[in-house]
């Protein structure tokens, strides 16, 4: 690692270099401190008398108004389920349709590739009338899967971008010692391939959680239930037609906030590394 | 030869099966809707009532009907895919090539720290900014005083010389994390063994990276500036939260527009003229940068 | 002397006149009411309330189990909230075989799920909707039920002229909740500091105040620029008190052009307001949240907003005592006079026409519509569509004071963004933004929206 920085620079620059660091990185926590605080404040403070400082009042009761009137926690639990299960099922199309599209060679591969990569572009607003109109007739309205399926089909394109990348990693000769062995097709995409892919699913999930997890316009329309509702339109719900009080919007917004930054933390090493896995790979 | 039919259908059966959840998937719910927009988009239809069809109208109206400001939305998503493919991507570049010298301990650290903005809802960064822009006791505008520039200050969001500007400078700010992430794992993934020669040769670290880093990385390039530039063309949230499109119209971009037209002047013919434009746009951009980088190549 | 609040309220109510909007000519619709009017008071001698006892237990069937859903917008920091639980807890003690399944969604995310919803057909059985254009496009879609059928059994307890914001055609479609006018507050603690102890009466004296106000470093005015319907409140008011109510009435229901040199004359007057310096300069970037913080907070002199304000000034018990409402002065005596508000009965319940129980569902909705007002009015939320009823003593001083304003009204001039249609009034929105902006002057804003409006 020494080896071959032979060429030192100025510690001058050093220094510069790292003081541009630390200021940045000061930029980016700010955020996390100014909802932390703002959640704990009252619509006085926030609007006005204290923006930034430590709250005056430190009002816990923001946190409970959120989690019982506002209830957070069902709300919490409802987008965990969709999220995870979205994830889940855009992760196994996206593979199925991988090994379909790099592992078989056939005439029309890279046109459907292509035509999954269209979706990459597609705005969600353009789709949500027509998909509400078909879910209507259908009556898939108000349950979990009336969400799970739009977003694992928004998730799709991303994350047949990233498998593509990881599949074609794999040495094609382990197929072919699986043919020998007397592996059909199907055979070998569960047995050999499915569990190599497994450095994908972390790097596909994170993809898909930045798209799923504060989604507001497919939730706010399909659902009207308040048993199946999601995170982002709970939050929204907590603000009134002539008066808001924003406190417990605030404390809604870290409920929604801090457990994701907690499991980041816990597992930024592994996250980053299929974060970066799905990069090289994509 | 049988056994060699025998594999043949085998293999279209099981690209059929494999295809199937995908395609079923893609089709229903990104696909269709699109055939149905672009049906839509011939119709002067309310959302509910009979509509009537009008051939190509809506499309010349987009482009002619002053109050629809379609064309400058559109520059404004421009403006903001200029600066962030000429701000953001050489900032995400430029502490990539910081982090990925294996040189600062705390690198691990920082990654984590830069990427976090990434993680946070839009909602709270805006409401950041806000409090940030806010006119009286903003910290803008109180940093300004602080430092005797009061002819500087402005009511940031609501002065139509600042309001496109003060949506860049979040926007761009916030993804700077993702697109650093992107392009550190391509420079990790550059070989030890490349950097010890060039430096071998005399090479400074800069010129390391100049010459010898980014040529490799250029794939992973383009990806983050396709997503700049698609992404830019799609931007909603924070313009719904700073500044609602206004002051007079001048920070609309198409997905505001695309939602007026749906859901509040209940013009659904229009909005789905809006939104296969988008489209559109977005495809052309992907495949000319694609063009782009490729002519480079070469 | 509350009672007697209620009863000139009423009597206000029932002599001035509020113009419906629907689509047929206006004058056949008056004498088509005027006759569902008379039979309803000539049939209908018994007391009221013991009359709708008594005709309610025989349409709604008490014996079978049925279940209705609604969705409305009284979410949990609404100020309707508590109206709404009260009158739905009333509601299911009354008639327990009914479930009612209620959702609450935010304002403006629900104008896009119930346009969804009204599209696909998967409308709620009784659903929360603006009055007048915004329920106008269901009902030509042929998506809301008619009324007529329920309304005479209510029609001594709910005044025929409460329902012309809901009237299409001469049918009745929507039950009203409660009704709004923009009122001028003022903070008379920044008033007393110039030496007013009263919100000046007469224009010239209005326009002396904020100059004396501006002198001493205080801002007269805050308005969101954010939110253009804030700027609408200010605006509206002083075009209709240059030119008169019935004019602007007409060209809001689009019985008249917009291309009218007094209208321009009324935002000249506007815009001079704006240009002396009397609104808030940061206002153009603040949003009505903020802006009327800083209302709470001491900085404007006045606020024109909605009535709907006077709950949440009344329960801040810092600032009640510093706050009075009152009507914008008269600009232009000659057109215009005191008495000519601009507001209406905006909120409304409706009841959809795809609703397999449509008739019980249209009872039902009238009769929660009635308590849903009671509750609200007593909370101080708005004014009541229906006739008042029971004790009102309770009432904030702010919310009585509006009443009183109401009582001795002539003519009301509902919100030109809910008047007009969706298209109209969003294009009506963006000039009202260039007029605060002073983008646009008067003859510019008169001809653009001659021009654009379809």
């Amino acid at each position: 690692m020494e080896s071959y920085t032979l060429k030192e620079e100025s510690p001058v620059i050093k220094v510069i270099i790292n003081i541009f660091l630390v200021i940045w990185a000061v930029i980016n926590l700010f955020p996390i401190y100014f909802m932390f605080t703002f959640s704990l404040k009252s619509n006085e403070e926030i609007f006005g008398e204290n923006i930034i400082g430590l709250p005056k009042h430190w009002l816990w009761s923001n946190y409970s108004s959120a989690l019982n009137t506002g209830n957070m926690a069902l709300y919490f639990f409802n987008s965990l389920l969709v999220t995870t299960l979205a994830i889940a099922i855009s992760i196994m199309a996206a593979m199925m349709a991988c090994y379909a599209i790099t592992r078989i060679k056939w005439k029309f591969s890279g046109l459907t590739n292509a035509f999954f990569m269209l979706g990459l572009t597609i705005p969600i607003q353009a789709s949500i009338v027509p998909v509400y109109v078909v879910m209507s007739k259908a009556h898939w309205l108000n349950k979990y899967s009336t969400l799970i399926v739009p977003y694992s089909a928004f998730a799709l394109s991303m994350a047949i971008l990233i498998c593509t990348g990881f599949m074609s990693e794999i040495p094609f000769a382990l197929d072919e010692a699986a043919r020998i062995d007397g592996c059909g097709l199907f055979g070998t995409f569960f047995k050999i391939i499915l569990p190599l892919m497994k450095p994908a699913v972390s790097t596909v999930g994170i993809y898909s959680y930045l798209q799923c997890w504060n989604e507001f316009m497919f939730a706010n329309v399909f659902i009207s239930d308040s048993k199946h509702r999601t995170l982002p339109v709970g939050i929204k719900a907590l603000s009134g037609q002539y008066t808001t009080d924003w406190g417990p919007i605030g404390a809604a917004l870290a409920i929604a906030t801090f457990p994701t930054l907690i499991v980041y933390l816990f597992l930024s090493r592994k996250i980053q590394a299929s974060f970066i896995a799905g990069a090289v790979k994509g | 030869m049988s056994e060699k039919k025998k594999r043949k259908i085998e293999e279209g059966l099981a690209i059929f099966v494999f295809l199937l959840p995908g395609l079923f998937l893609f089709i229903s719910i990104l696909i269709a809707p699109i055939a149905v927009s672009v049906y839509r988009s011939m119709f002067d239809w309310n959302g509910f009532s009979e509509g009537t069809f009008i051939g190509f109208d809506n499309y010349i109206e987009l482009f002619t009907n002053g109050s629809i400001k379609f064309v400058n939305s559109l520059k404004n998503s421009l403006i903001l895919a200029f600066f962030s493919v000429f701000v953001q991507l050489p900032l995400a570049l430029m502490l990539a090539l910081i982090l990925g010298r294996h040189e600062t301990r705390k690198e691990r650290t920082f990654l984590s720290i830069f990427f976090m903005p990434v993680l946070i809802s839009t909602v709270v960064i805006g409401q950041l900014w806000l409090k940030i822009y806010n006119p009286d006791y903003g910290l803008l505008n109180r940093f300004l005083d602080a430092v005797h520039l009061e002819s500087w200050k402005h009511v940031w969001v609501g002065d139509i010389k600042t309001a496109l500007g003060s949506i860049i400078v979040p926007t761009v700010w916030q993804y700077v994390g993702y697109h650093m992430l992107l392009m550190y794992a391509g420079v990790k993934g550059v070989d030890l063994d490349l950097r010890e020669a060039a430096m071998l040769d005399g090479a400074t670290k800069w010129q390391v990276d100049r010459y010898v880093v980014i040529p490799i990385i250029k794939p992973i390039l383009r990806v983050s500036v396709i997503f700049a530039v698609t992404g830019s063309l799609k931007t909603y949230d924070l313009v719904r939260i700073l500044t609602e499109g206004g002051p007079f119209q001048s920070t609309e971009v198409p997905s505001t527009l695309l939602e007026n037209m749906l859901f509040l002047r209940n013009r659904y013919g229009m909005g789905s003229t809006i939104s296969v434009m988008l489209i559109l746009l977005c495809f052309a951009f992907a495949l000319l940068i694609s063009a782009a980088f490729k002519e480079r190549d070469e | 002397m509350k009672k007697r609040i209620a009863s000139i309220l009423m009597a206000g109510l029932m002599t001035f006149s509020i113009f419906g909007c629907g689509s047929q000519a206006p004058a056949a619709e008056t004498s088509d009411n005027t006759q569902t009017e008379t039979k309803a008071d000539t049939t209908e001698t018994a007391p009221a309330a013991e009359q709708t006892e008594s005709t309610e237990a025989a349409a709604i069937p008490t014996d079978e189990q049925i279940t209705l859903n609604m969705w409305c917008i009284a979410t949990e920091s609404d100020s309707n909230r508590h109206a709404y639980e009260a009158a739905i807890a009333e509601m299911a003690e009354k008639y327990p075989n009914i479930t009612l399944n209620w959702e609450a969604f935010e304002n403006q995310s629900y104008k896009t799920k119930i346009k969804a919803a009204v599209s696909a057909n998967e409308m709620p059985d009784i659903f929360f909707t603006w009055s007048c254009a915004f329920l106008g496009d269901f009902v030509d879609a042929g998506k809301v039920y008619c009324l007529d059928d329920v309304y005479p059994k209510f029609a001594s307890e709910l005044p025929e002229n409460m329902l012309g914001n809901t009237t299409y055609d001469g049918k009745h479609y929507g039950v009203p909740t409660t009704m709004n006018i923009v009122g001028l507050f003022a903070n008379m603690d920044l008033l007393a500091e110039v030496g007013y102890t009263e919100v000046p009466g007469t224009y010239e004296e209005f326009i002396a105040c904020c100059d004396a106000l501006k002198e001493k470093g205080i801002i007269p005015f805050g308005c969101a620029g954010k939110e253009t319907w804030c700027v609408t409140e200010y605006l509206e008011s002083v075009i209709e008190k240059s030119v008169g109510a019935d004019t602007l009435n007409d060209i809001f229901l689009g019985r008249d052009t917009w291309n009218n040199p007094d209208v321009a004359a009324a935002v000249d007057t506007f815009q001079t307001l704006v240009n002396n310096g009397y609104f808030d300069p940061s206002g153009i970037g603040l949003t009505n949240d903020e802006v009327k913080n800083n209302f709470i907070a001491g900085k404007y002199a006045f606020y024109m907003n909605g009535t709907w304000n006077c709950a949440d000034f009344a329960s801040n018990a810092e600032f009640l005592p510093k706050v009075k409402v009152a009507e914008f002065p008269v600009i232009n005596s000659d057109k215009a006079k005191l008495g000519q508000l601009i507001g209406g009965p905006s909120d409304t319940l409706a009841v959809a026409a795809s609703s397999p129980n449509a008739e019980i569902a249209a009872e039902y909705a009238m009769e929660l519509g009635k308590l849903i007002c009671h509750y609200g009015y007593l909370d101080g939320c708005g004014l009541p569509a229906w006739t008042p009823y029971g004790d009102t003593s309770t009432i904030n001083p702010l919310t009585q004071t509006v009443a009183d304003i109401c009582a001795n009204a002539d003519t009301f001039v509902l919100f030109g963004d809910t008047a007009m249609d969706a298209d109209s009034a969003n294009t009506y929105l963006s000039y009202v933004d260039q007029v605060y902006g002073c983008q646009v002057n008067g003859d510019q804003f008169i001809e653009g929206l001659a021009k654009d409006i379809r």
